[in-house]
């Protein structure tokens, strides 16, 4: 359970999150980007079609219960996660196309979370359900902050740097707050939870960044790119799940939903790590056979 | 050392005949036919500049502007800091003081500046030539080498240098005169946050500053110290007794023809050029409200002069972009400012007009842009006028001509694929070989004479003997002068290719291929060939993947003699280039010919 407290405290990072998100770009940085819009398309196409279909087949190939299911549509469901496009940077892939995606994703979220979500939910028994017009009122709540952020980018450019970076550093805090506040209250709990549950919170994320980055190239979509697409499918806001849990269900029913929204935010650190040191060895690999392709034409050219 | 004011003006005597604007009287046929061009625009005589030197002339700006906005360096994420006229006025006296009371220096002495272009150079600079010192202009991606030749040949006994290359200038720095180092940061005079955010970031988050052990005082710490030094007294007395023939500025060139030779530009100089600036483009500029891209850096003399003095006098705003490339880093100055006048050279037009950003949004107020330092492509300056909607007019000049010789007239209608017409005051001769000049439209050396000239080179009487005979600057350029006075480089005497006896221009064959559409970048060089002596050889830098050779030659053939097609079309990804983004032929030639 998170205290009421707890909750609140936790919408309020959301909302600095939230702004420091929007103030990484501009409205024209929208206007420009959609002129080439395939790669962004994709993205959304990754975000919104293939990663509420992962949580959903996961859910239903382990036959899991209702009380983790909702927690696993609702986590694959959720708009890309602030977090990648650190993971983005360090792994060398496009930083524009990470911040352009999480932003785009979120701004989306208002109609395709509750769309997808109750899509995917329709079969739950029992009332595990999670009302979409709560979603749809948070996320409106939530949407004021990222537009006027995005203002702010433009109006001055050095409070909106600096809100970006104090988003990214509360989105790192976060998951800190977890670890350090909910884990040792939950011992008991996490010790007595199967296997399936840790699994499906692992695999959650791997999942996502596998089928993203091939549904990409099958849509012909270069290997950087397709390996940035595939970060952010994989990660997704993790907090902001956690947040409408904690609002939705305030009975002792909390805690059983809110385990893999939890604990998909903790483990999706360790292997988004992971996977950034494999692309950016990807990348790096790249880059050298493509300087040593232009030494031998330097060769053959002369 | 002579300057070029003080020297008998036969153009002087002419407008003073003329002046008005009435129609040169019968009996003056020397009247050069650019006069004509000038319209009612361009005055044909230039009043001697008011000031005795560059500190008056930059504290009377100061006065004038007090608290508008003189620069603001813009970070590629749109951080920004700005310093205000009075800002730069008061900060500049500090560092004079410490210059002359802490330092001790006398007037005269050489002081090196070293960095991109960021807030601490215009108080470096302003700071230097109050202290009656000289500015030394130095290249910071210059190698540990280059730097010493060039600290031991000014003579430098002091140095404000940027602290990305601190390791490179401890590792010479026993070797040099310097005595005095002190350090400055890209985001030095920014906001408070915004300046350890800024400077947390190039630390440690892109690690592109480096330990070093240098004895050095920040330049904060500096000013502070000149400041308590100076206890109340004035810097006016440091300078008082410069005048136009005084050094002001020492500005390396030639590294590319053999060893770095500082050019002496003096305070007349520098006051003369600015005013012919001001004089070519003074209809374009409205004094107190323009705001110019400054993404050349502010080292090279034509960033020096353009965009730092003539902008400083006429009240702008100028941005000032630390590291232009790759060109998405001048995006936020662009669509955060209104930018109203930009400067420079071709590969930097050329790197916007490829930009999405740049195309989806073009900036709406531009009023003129203005290109040089090397021959402006035909293709870019079309593409831009037609994308932008102001004129983009190419100049001409060089360091030792402070640097202003030609400009295209910004109005009225111009000569495509020319350097305009001379600045006024600017006498142009065409010598041919045999150092007569030469017919009416035939191709000779460009030699200049004008107050613009430098006083010579420094230290180096042969060197200038060679470059400056009886007044006039052998600048080592091909040009023509069409019939209206307009003129036309044809190209660098020794970049010129002989094939079987024929000349071609490489500017004229990279300026056919850069026209067609496949091709971002081009470059061409002559390479020996047993039969032909030398042969064409064009290196690309393809913008569509699908670029043959095979096309582009079909191309060159459709456009060009056959002598002057290229015998081989190599693609590249990029091709060799000057910091401030000037395409190196020497180094290209090197390359193709060291690696064979």
């Amino acid at each position: 359970m998170l205290t009421e407290l707890e909750t609140k405290l936790l919408g309020i990072l959301m909302i600095i999150i939230m702004f420091g998100m929007g103030s990484s770009l501009t409205f024209k940085d929208f206007a420009i980007a959609f002129r080439k819009p395939h790669a962004i398309l994709v993205g959304m196409l990754c975000q919104y079609g293939l990663m509420p279909f992962i949580a959903f087949s996961l859910a239903v190939l382990l036959r899991l219960p209702p009380e983790y299911v909702v927690g696993l549509v609702l986590i694959g469901c959720m708009p890309g996660g602030t977090t990648s496009n650190i993971f983005t940077y360090f792994s060398k892939g496009r930083l524009s196309l990470s911040i352009l995606m999480t932003v785009c994703s979120t701004l989306m979220a208002i109609v395709a979370v509750p769309l997808t979500l109750g899509l995917y939910s329709r079969g739950l028994e029992g009332d595990w359900g999670i009302p979409p017009s709560e979603i749809t009122k948070l996320l409106f709540v939530l949407l004021v902050p990222t537009l006027l952020g995005i203002a702010l980018r433009k109006f001055n450019a050095n409070a909106g740097a600096v809100m970006e970076l104090v988003g990214s550093v509360f989105g790192v805090l976060v998951i800190v707050f977890l670890l350090a506040s909910w884990i040792p209250r939950n011992w008991a709990l996490l010790m007595s939870t199967g296997g399936s549950v840790y699994f499906v919170a692992i695999a959650l994320g791997l999942f996502g960044f596998a089928f993203g980055y091939l549904l990409s190239r099958l849509m012909r979509i270069d290997s950087i790119r397709a390996r940035t697409i595939s970060m952010e499918t994989g990660i997704q806001n993790g907090p902001l799940a956690i947040l409408i849990v904690s609002m939705t269900f305030l009975d002792e029913r909390q805690a059983l939903v809110l385990l893999i929204p939890i604990l998909y935010s903790i483990f999706i650190v360790l292997t988004s790590t992971a996977i950034t040191f494999y692309y950016r060895w990807l990348t790096l690999r790249e880059e050298q056979a493509r300087d040593r392709a232009k030494i031998g034409l330097i060769g053959a050219g002369a | 050392m002579t300057l070029g004011s003080d020297l008998p003006q036969p153009s002087q005597a002419l407008a003073g005949a003329s002046g008005a604007q009435a129609p040169p009287p019968r009996g003056m046929p020397d009247a050069p036919p650019w006069h004509a061009q000038y319209g009612d625009i361009i005055p044909r005589q230039l009043p001697p500049p008011p000031w005795p030197h560059l500190p008056a002339a930059l504290r009377a700006a100061a006065q004038r502007y007090g608290a508008g906005i003189a620069f603001t360096t813009v970070m590629p994420n749109g951080m920004y800091g700005s310093l205000t006229y009075a800002e730069v006025d008061r900060a500049s006296d500090a560092f004079a003081h410490y210059l002359r009371r802490v330092c001790g220096l006398e007037a005269g002495d050489r002081v090196a500046v070293q960095m991109p272009n960021c807030l601490s150079y215009p108080v470096a600079v302003v700071g230097i030539l109050k202290a009656g010192c000289v500015v030394v202009n130095t290249n910071p991606l210059y190698t540990p080498d280059e730097m010493k030749h060039q600290f031991i040949d000014s003579g430098a006994k002091a140095i404000v240098l940027v602290d990305l290359f601190a390791d490179k200038l401890e590792s010479v720095l026993a070797d040099t005169p310097i005595q005095h180092v002190v350090l400055t940061k890209v985001p030095e005079f920014f906001p408070p946050l915004v300046k350890q955010i800024t400077y947390g970031v190039m630390k440690y988050w892109n690690r592109v500053i480096p330990a070093h052990r240098l004895r050095c005082v920040g330049l904060p710490q500096a000013m502070a110290a000149g400041t308590r030094a100076a206890g109340g007294a004035t810097v006016d007395a440091y300078h008082a007794g410069a005048t136009h023939d005084d050094i002001a500025l020492l500005q390396y060139t030639g590294g590319t023809t053999g060893v770095a030779k500082g050019a002496m530009l003096t305070h007349g100089n520098l006051l003369w050029n600015l005013s012919q600036v001001q004089a070519m483009t003074g209809s374009h500029i409205a004094e107190g409200k323009e705001v110019v891209l400054t993404a050349l850096p502010l080292y090279h003399i034509f960033a020096f002069s353009v965009n730092f003095l003539t902008m400083y006098l006429a009240g702008a705003r100028n941005l000032l972009i630390p590291s232009p490339r790759p060109v998405q880093r001048v995006q936020r100055a662009l669509e955060n400012y209104r930018v109203t006048w930009l400067t420079g050279v071709n590969t930097l037009y050329n790197a916007l007009l490829n930009e999405e950003w740049f195309i989806a949004f073009p900036p709406k107020h531009i009023k003129a842009a203005a290109g040089g330092g090397a021959a402006m492509h035909q293709a870019v300056v079309q593409s831009w006028e037609r994308q932008v909607g102001a004129p983009l007019v190419e100049g001409y000049g060089l360091t030792e001509s402070s640097p202003v010789v030609c400009f295209q007239p910004l109005h009225g209608e111009r000569r495509q694929n020319t350097i305009g017409i001379p600045a006024p005051m600017t006498e142009i001769r065409l010598l041919g070989d045999d150092g007569a000049e030469v017919g009416a439209g035939e191709p000779g050396e460009l030699c200049v004479r004008g107050p613009q000239v430098m006083a010579g080179y420094w230290q180096r009487p042969d060197e200038t003997a060679k470059t400056i005979v009886d007044g006039w600057l052998h600048t080592g350029d091909v040009a023509v002068m069409h019939p209206d006075g307009t003129f036309q480089i044809v190209d660098r005497k020794k970049d010129m290719i002989i094939v079987s006896g024929f000349n071609v221009y490489p500017n004229e064959v990279e300026d056919v291929l850069s026209r067609h559409p496949s091709v971002l970048e081009a470059a061409v060089i002559g390479v020996p060939n047993e039969k032909m002596g030398e042969e064409v050889q064009a290196y690309v830098v393809k913008r569509e993947a699908d670029a043959s050779a095979a096309v582009l030659e079909a191309h060159c053939r459709e456009h060009l003699t056959a002598y002057k097609v290229p015998r081989k079309i190599v693609f590249r990804d990029e091709l060799p280039k000057t910091a401030v983004g000037k395409i190196l032929r020497r180094e290209l030639r090197k390359e193709v010919l060291g690696g064979s």
